[in-house]
């Protein structure tokens, strides 16, 4: 198990991992700025094989796995030897269309990740429709970065969902990427999303317990979309199994588009 | 045989991918579309593109792509 110091070891070891692959599989698609974040946080550590290469990442209580590895084989013989699968707390996703996933679930299992959650992808194409504002709504501040970690860390699974720490938070909020809604001076409700060029993600849309029914999830998304005017494509995951959730991103334009997000979780994090 | 962007089109139809440059910094194209390019590229040109090209540097342009179908053997 080694520490990672730059990105650059990384990319190395992925390049290592691909090189003769023929049938390469990977849950790693790390944005560059993500990784060094995490590195520079101390969240990663890799565990390299031959053909192989592992990544681990500190999030709470608990470790994401990322694997880049030639083949299934290689994949499946080394999780099996791994001591950090074995005695951690790791969750681990896999994401594409429903028969690769499904298809490396087998691989995994015999190492005991298990199904956790699945997640589903949703788009929205085209610009979005001109939109009524709401006065209330403005973009998070830096007071309210421990109120925004507190209002996801309630609302949302840390082992599926990707719960941000207070350090990325601060980072969206300098970058101007939360809209936050206020009501009796409390943070009620919030959109956090990252756009870049012409697509833009919502990564969370919450509101309070105390504060739902009285439209502010609605008047957050519009907000959103009435931000957005450059971008043609939207995007979101949500859990397939939160009815609630989905239809309501249906009712601002998103569909399925066929990725999902299938979350495994070790007997860790089972038990 | 299509060409690079009627398979870009195909993939993501919002965008107009004669307009850019650079497809990952203005948002066309994201990981997951190059894993799905790559499969659409390998069956239209018979070709099969290494594991170790599939990078997003590669995918930045249609000049980056003509050039990685070039180097994987892809006919003009």
């Amino acid at each position: 198990m080694s520490p990672i110091q730059t990105a650059g070891q990384v990319f190395e070891a992925v390049q290592k991992a691909k090189a003769g692959a023929t049938a390469y599989c990977t849950n790693f698609f790390p944005v560059e700025s993500k990784l060094q974040n995490w590195i520079d946080h101390d969240e990663m550590e890799m565990e390299l094989h031959d053909g192989a290469a592992f990544f681990f990442r500190k999030d709470r209580n608990f470790l994401h796995f990322y694997f880049c590895a030639a083949d299934a084989m290689k994949l499946q013989q080394y999780i099996a030897i791994s001591s950090k699968i074995k005695m951690e707390r790791i969750v681990t996703d896999l994401v594409g269309n429903e028969a690769a996933v499904t298809g490396l679930l087998p691989v995994l299992a015999p190492a005991g990740f298990q199904p956790y959650a699945q997640l589903q992808r949703m788009a929205r194409i085209g610009q979005p429709e001109a939109a009524s504002g709401d006065a209330q709504i403005g973009f998070a501040e830096k007071a309210d970065n421990r109120a925004v970690l507190g209002l996801l860390e309630n609302s949302f699974d840390r082992y599926a969902e990707q719960i941000p720490m207070l350090y990325e938070i601060e980072s969206a909020v300098d970058g101007r990427q939360i809209l936050v809604a206020r009501r009796d001076n409390m943070l009620a409700g919030l959109l956090f999303f990252e756009t870049q060029g012409l697509a833009s993600t919502v990564r969370f849309w919450t509101v309070a317990e105390q504060f739902r029914s009285l439209k502010i999830g609605s008047a957050l998304m519009q907000c959103y979309l009435k931000t957005q005017k450059a971008v043609r494509r939207f995007t979101l995951w949500v859990n397939a199994n939160n009815e609630n959730a989905i239809q309501k991103y249906r009712h601002y334009g998103y569909a399925p588009d066929g990725l999902i997000d299938l979350v495994l979780a070790n007997k860790m994090i089972r038990s | 045989m299509k060409t690079i962007v009627e398979i870009l089109k195909e993939i993501r139809p919002e965008f107009d991918f004669t307009a850019s440059h650079d497809f990952i910094n203005d948002g066309m194209l994201d990981s997951f579309d190059m894993v799905t390019l790559v499969a659409a590229l390998d069956k239209n040109y018979g070709i099969s593109i290494p594991g170790t090209d599939i990078v997003p540097e590669n995918f930045q342009s249609l000049q980056t792509i003509e050039e990685l179908l070039r180097k994987s053997g892809a006919k003009p």
